[in-house]
């Protein structure tokens, strides 16, 4: 099934680390696709291959077999450079650990990816500070990490994720440093951004964010062994749980 | 587009240098330290030296820079010759007569003549003067200005008067601020009466030029004996000293009768071989001089890369999160380069001043001068930004090569 606005298109995606003399799967036959607006969670549990999968996806890692089309473009023949380049456009990350420049205003962080993609700096503040006002912080621009609690480190991150307007929100495990009610402010303001029309892919290995997600896609031992509403795949990880 | 970018990377990257910089003031402090270290020696040393070079330059052209002095001896030689040209035959009024008489390059042409003497005015002394035979034409080879009084005339040799012009410190060893124009002094055991002093003149060589007295080379003769070679200074027309070299050397082989297949049996001395002489002795200290300075630079470097490869394994994560927000490698490159040429640059205007601070020190503490050219600022921070950039690029270059993934897990 080829859909005409698939957005991520996986075929048979291996991947393969070499630990002494054996072969390690960490993948081992991934295949699915994305449409543009969906909002997916990829679940599993540790050892999964999810961490791999969300490299690969996130083109900071390559494959070894298999093919990967991200918006149209094969990744796989792409050098470093051009894949900095395809980072840079497509893919927003958003980190458990927020991974902000410590030493950077929160307005300076988000208008990074705008540095790297040659944006005259009065534009790149415009869209900064619009990014910044679209996750609630326009009163926190000039405060540097240290002086924003988790949460709005969290906003800070996602601002700096979407100010480059990319195609995929890649979200690796976004509330796992947060308390609860701050967790749930990260998950409601990605539905808002879910319902505005971005494609989100959230790494997560909690039932209860992916039984929010309209689609779940289960990995376990490098494959996909459940694809469908995030309900009934989170339910069904519970069985699992249950049942091992 | 590409502009901006690579105008957005160095801004950022300088951003981010100054502020990681700032945010380690003593490592950053510690880490210059070096590079101000080595840089100051180097400032210091160069502006020291060419301060001497300078000096060196301005005494020899006030010692007669256009004047070859006809001599037995060679000024510089080696124990070897001296032997040699003890046994020449002595130079005398004949060959200064026939100097005079034809050459064409000469203006002016004086004999000197040199013996230690005694002088003492009432109840005081000085030992060890030098006093030099010679006449009017003197101060037209060797740059004596008269402060006082006159100089010596033609009259004064022609009727071997008892006369004296005095250098500066004798006048101020024996008279103090008495005026001695027309007082007698002896010189050995003879009387003499003082027609001038002179200007100052400083040291030649570290030997002051101030302690000569100045009589009649025909007095000289008579009252010091007639045995002696002479001396004779020839000043040339400005620019024709090599003409006037041949010249006098025709002049002279003629006269002297020297034999076409003989060497000369007379030296031309001229100032150029105590410049060469000059340049020889302080190359090879300026040579190691510089080189201890540009070994310190070297190791003030290997402290900028110790520190910048500590900072980039602090900064791996960084690195990581910049690569995934699509920072290419070269960026990092970039950026981590700048840090340490930063780093570098900062030392090295720090030590450029202090090292330009040093030499005026010791400008004032000794007599040495200082000299502070735009070249040896120049060289200074160049190095120090050469140093930087070199020592710098290898951990830059291992902060570029990091994979993202594993920078982005790095704990």
């Amino acid at each position: 099934m080829k859909l005409a606005d698939s957005l991520i298109a996986l075929e048979g995606i291996e991947r393969t680390y070499r630990v002494g003399v054996e072969d390690v799967h960490a993948l081992a036959g991934v295949s699915f696709e994305i449409r543009r607006g969906e909002w997916v969670a990829l679940v599993g549990q540790s050892g999964s291959g999810k961490s791999t999968l969300m490299n690969i996806l996130g083109c900071l890692d390559t494959a070894t077999a298999g093919t990967y089309r991200l918006n149209g473009t094969d990744v796989r023949d792409l050098s470093d450079d051009a894949r900095a380049d395809l980072r840079n456009k497509e893919i927003g990350f958003v980190f458990q650990s927020f991974q902000l420049l410590p030493r950077a205003t929160a307005l300076a962080n988000v208008e990074l990816p705008l540095v790297y993609r040659g944006i005259a700096p009065g534009e790149r503040r415009r869209r900064a500070e619009q990014a910044l006002a679209a996750v609630g912080l326009t009163a926190r621009m000039k405060h540097r990490p240290n002086e924003l609690s988790g949460g709005q480190k969290q906003r800070v991150a996602i601002a700096r994720a979407l100010v480059g307007e990319p195609s995929l929100l890649l979200a690796d495990e976004p509330t796992g440093n947060l308390d609860s009610a701050t967790g749930e402010d990260i998950i409601r303001l990605m539905g808002e951004l879910h319902a505005a029309g971005h494609t989100i892919l959230l790494v997560t290995h909690e039932p209860r964010l992916a039984a929010r997600c309209p689609r779940a896609i289960r990995l376990s031992d490098g494959r996909v062994v459940a694809d469908g509403p995030g309900g009934d795949v989170a339910q069904m990880n519970v069985t699992r749980a249950v049942g091992t | 587009m590409k502009l901006w970018r690579l105008w957005g990377e160095i801004g950022e990257s300088l951003r981010i240098a100054v502020s990681s910089l700032v945010a380690q003031r003593l490592r950053t402090f510690l880490t210059t330290m070096g590079m101000v270290i080595g840089v100051m020696t180097v400032i210091a040393i160069v502006a020291i030296i060419q301060g001497l070079n300078q000096s060196f330059a301005a005494q020899v052209a006030n010692f007669g820079a256009h004047t070859i002095f006809v001599d037995k001896f060679k000024w510089v030689n080696t124990s070897d010759d001296w032997w040699m040209m003890r046994n020449r035959k002595n130079l005398g009024f004949r060959e200064l007569e026939a100097i005079e008489r034809e050459s064409q390059f000469a203006v002016a042409v004086a004999p000197v003549t040199r013996s230690f003497q005694t002088l003492r005015y009432r109840d005081k002394e000085s030992t060890g003067i030098a006093v030099q035979g010679t006449s009017e034409m003197y101060p037209a080879t060797s740059g004596v200005t008269v402060a006082s009084g006159r100089f010596l005339v033609d009259v004064d040799v022609a009727f071997e008067r008892m006369v004296v012009v005095l250098g500066s410190d004798v006048v101020e060893e024996l008279f103090g601020t008495q005026d001695p124009m027309g007082k007698r002094v002896l010189l050995g055991n003879v009387p003499f009466t003082v027609i001038g002093a002179l200007e100052r003149r400083g040291n030649f060589l570290g030997m002051s030029q101030d302690a000569n007295v100045y009589v009649p080379v025909t007095t000289f003769r008579r009252v010091f004996g007639q045995k002696r070679s002479i001396t004779i200074a020839v000043a040339a027309i400005p620019g024709k000293l090599d003409q006037l070299e041949d010249e006098l050397t025709g002049i002279l082989r003629r006269v002297r009768q020297v034999s076409p297949e003989k060497p000369d049996d007379f030296t031309l001395n001229r100032q150029e071989q105590l410049t060469k002489l000059y340049n020889q002795l302080t190359g090879a200290l300026y040579g190691v001089a510089v080189g201890v300075g540009l070994i310190t630079l070297i190791v003030g470097g290997i402290g900028i890369m110790n520190i910048m490869l500590v900072s980039v394994r602090e900064r791996t994560r960084e690195i990581g999160v910049r690569r995934a927000i699509g920072a290419k490698r070269r960026t990092i490159l970039l950026q981590f380069i700048i840090e340490a040429a930063l780093v570098a640059a900062l030392g090295g205007s720090i030590g450029t001043l202090l090292g330009l601070g040093a030499a005026q020190l010791v400008a004032l503490l000794t007599p040495l001068t200082a000299a502070v050219t735009p070249s040896a600022v120049v060289l200074g921070l160049g190095f120090s930004a050469f140093v930087g950039l070199v020592f710098g690029s290898w951990p830059a270059w291992r902060a570029a090569r990091l994979d993202p993934v594993e920078a982005l897990r790095y704990e």
